[in-house]
């Protein structure tokens, strides 16, 4: 039988993936927040951009907090 | 410095710094090329769906052929397309799990021998390299004309940003960009629909200002055609593109299913290739509905475009605010930069477990083909590259695309059909079909001139059918070994845990490795009967409006 390297732990490996994708989408959200001049789009315009950059920051936090704790847990501490 | 490119650096940077940071974590091959099956069904889903929208398929292309032909654009993503996702995770995935293999050719080589299994292998690794240089031409000339960058430069650090975090992390890293790709293709590119409908008084002043005003065709605003139609009826569409070529490339696209195989057990794999039909319905009101009202808004804002591809491009140059276009360019290039990181894990892996581990370097350690994965991988970005130069006529790029897919995937769909559902088929029989299937699927299309690609798929899936039947019927039947645990069976879904470990023990994959399939009834709204439900469903009432 082949000689085998011991695999990554499976919950780790998703947890890290969670936290990973949380940042990118929250500091990628909030890069958008701040450079979005919201004062000079029309009404409508404003409020679909407030609410598509609003909801990829929401994601982006919520996948940081899971898969911080999910990390956390993984870990075992 | 313009706040598009802020974001759209912002946003190259994060990933490169994730690919990194997450590759710590990668140690052998199962965690290499399978992501030591650990993905969830929702991983599952946003990435089968990512992989399946770039640059070619999707937003550009697909979002220029919707300026052209209209509403029938979206048949791919009302009707094929989620009918192919849910046959596939129902019927398909379940065999191959049970294989317990890393690429769609090693089940074909555990049915039928390594002949058949080759040539398969062969022509998608040639497609793959097409496809990825055809991602990074078409990416780099998005940024060319978007943000005005230089193209060359440009093709260099997509190259260095989607080689670096699919090279150090392989299938993890992929499947988490392609889930981030998934979010912001979501969340960041549907306002433009709410905006253009907002515009053009809703879809129905769509056909208002179209069908009354313009005199449009009815035909526009059709997802089936009538038979003169010049895309091809729907007959054909039905029965060629819907059963034979989608359901083909669901079922045996490496990239496709390999995401699947990396799911953390068989039910997180079928369910979220079930679920990925969500976002592939929705797809259509990303980039193929602004499309639909598209002509009304450039009428208006007194714009001319020349070539149906540059359509979507110009729409949202003119339409949007910095920021939010920022926001537009980041999703599109998501698109580019997931179908590129899946073709080119999936073409590593088909690089080393179906050539390199087979043929060329037998019985070496984990390690060895863990960092030989790495090198194919380099070496499959730096040849894909190289080919940039040769593909920069995208016609060129789709006639080939086109051709080799329709003497792949009729013929394949033939072959895996009776590979799972006839215990009969045996190698000689499954290898002259598949190798007639092609022959004339090629007959169809440059000598008889038929260019309807599914009329061909649909062509070279029966001949290869009949001559896979009687070819084995007069040849020696298939030894034990062949058919065991890889053809259907009333008892089927009890052997699947014990055949699993049965080969994977074989294989000197540790058992640990491949979890067994979870016995307990999952909760309601995980249970995949009522998504392909209600996903049918949805299918049939979005058929009933647009039929």
């Amino acid at each position: 039988m082949m000689e085998q390297n011991q695999g990554a732990n499976p919950k780790k490996i998703v947890a890290v993936q969670m936290l990973s994708i949380g940042v990118i989408l929250f500091i990628l959200g909030v890069t958008v927040l701040l450079q979005s001049p919201f004062g000079r789009m029309e009404p409508f315009v404003r409020l679909c951009s407030i609410l598509s950059t609003g909801a990829i920051i929401t994601a982006g936090v919520l996948f940081s907090v899971g898969g911080y704790f999910r990390l956390k847990k993984a870990r075992g501490k | 410095m313009s706040s598009n490119l802020v974001i759209t650096a912002v946003y190259l940077v994060l990933m490169f710094a994730a690919g990194l940071f997450f590759s710590k974590n990668i140690k052998n091959t199962s965690d290499y090329f399978l992501a030591a099956r650990s993905a969830p069904w929702f991983w599952i889903m946003g990435s089968v769906w990512a992989t399946n929208i770039g640059f070619l398929h999707g937003y550009l292309a697909h979002g220029g052929a919707a300026y052209e032909w209209g509403l029938i654009q979206a048949n791919f993503e009302w009707f094929q397309g989620p009918f192919g996702y849910i046959m596939a995770g129902i019927f398909f995935i379940a065999f191959y799990w049970r294989a317990g293999i890393f690429t769609v050719p090693q089940f074909l080589e555990r049915r039928y021998g390594p002949g058949i299994s080759s040539i398969y292998s062969f022509a998608w690794l040639i497609l793959f390299l097409v496809t990825i240089a055809a991602e990074l031409y078409l990416g780099g000339m998005f940024l060319k004309n978007i943000l005005g960058l230089p193209f060359w430069p440009t093709v260099f650090v997509l190259t260095a940003v989607v080689g670096t975090y699919t090279l150090m992390g392989g299938l993890g890293a992929a499947i988490m960009m392609e889930f981030v790709q998934f979010v912001i293709m979501m969340l960041g590119t549907m306002p433009l629909l709410f905006i253009l409908l907002n515009m053009v008084g809703g879809f129905a002043g769509i056909k208002d200002v179209l069908l009354t005003q313009w005199g449009v065709s009815a035909q526009y605003f059709t997802v089936l055609p009538d038979i003169h139609h010049p895309y091809g009826p729907a007959p054909w569409i039905i029965l060629g593109q819907c059963f034979v070529t989608t359901l083909g490339w669901c079922a045996g696209h490496q990239s496709m299913v390999q995401r699947n195989l990396g799911a953390r057990s068989i039910y997180d794999s079928k369910l979220g290739y079930v679920a990925a039909a969500v976002p592939k319905t929705l797809g259509a009101f990303l980039y193929i509905v602004p499309m639909i009202a598209a002509p009304i808004v450039f009428s208006r804002l007194g714009i001319f475009v020349e070539k149906s591809d540059a359509a979507y491009g110009k729409l949202i140059l003119n339409l949007l605010p910095q920021g939010m276009l920022g926001l537009f360019i980041a999703g599109l290039l998501s698109a580019g930069l997931s179908s590129i990181s899946s073709v080119l894990n999936s073409s590593s892996t088909m690089v080393i477990k179906d050539f390199y581990e087979r043929f060329l370097v037998k019985g070496k350690s984990d390690r060895h083909y863990f960092l030989a994965g790495r090198v194919a991988t380099f070496g499959i970005i730096a040849a894909s590259l190289l080919l940039v130069p040769v593909v920069l006529k995208v016609y060129l790029i789709m006639w080939l695309e086109q051709v080799l897919l329709a003497m792949v995937l009729g013929p394949f769909m033939g072959v895996l059909i009776l590979a799972i559902f006839w215990k009969r088929a045996n190698t000689a029989g499954s290898l002259a079909g598949f190798l007639t299937g092609g022959a004339f699927a090629v007959f169809l299309q440059q000598i008889i001139g038929i260019q309807i690609f599914f009329q061909i798929g649909f062509g070279s899936f029966a001949v290869t059918l009949a001559v896979t039947i009687v070819v084995s019927l007069l040849t020696k039947p298939p030894g034990r070994e062949k058919v065991d645990g890889l053809t259907w069976d009333s008892d089927f879904m009890a052997k699947v845990g014990d055949v699993v470990a049965e080969r994977a023990e074989a294989n000197g994959t540790p058992v640990h490795v491949i979890p067994r399939p979870r016995a307990v009834r999952p909760v309601w709204y995980l249970n995949i009967k009522y998504w392909a439900t209600a996903v049918l469903l949805v299918q049939i009432v979005l058929l009933f409006f647009f039929g």
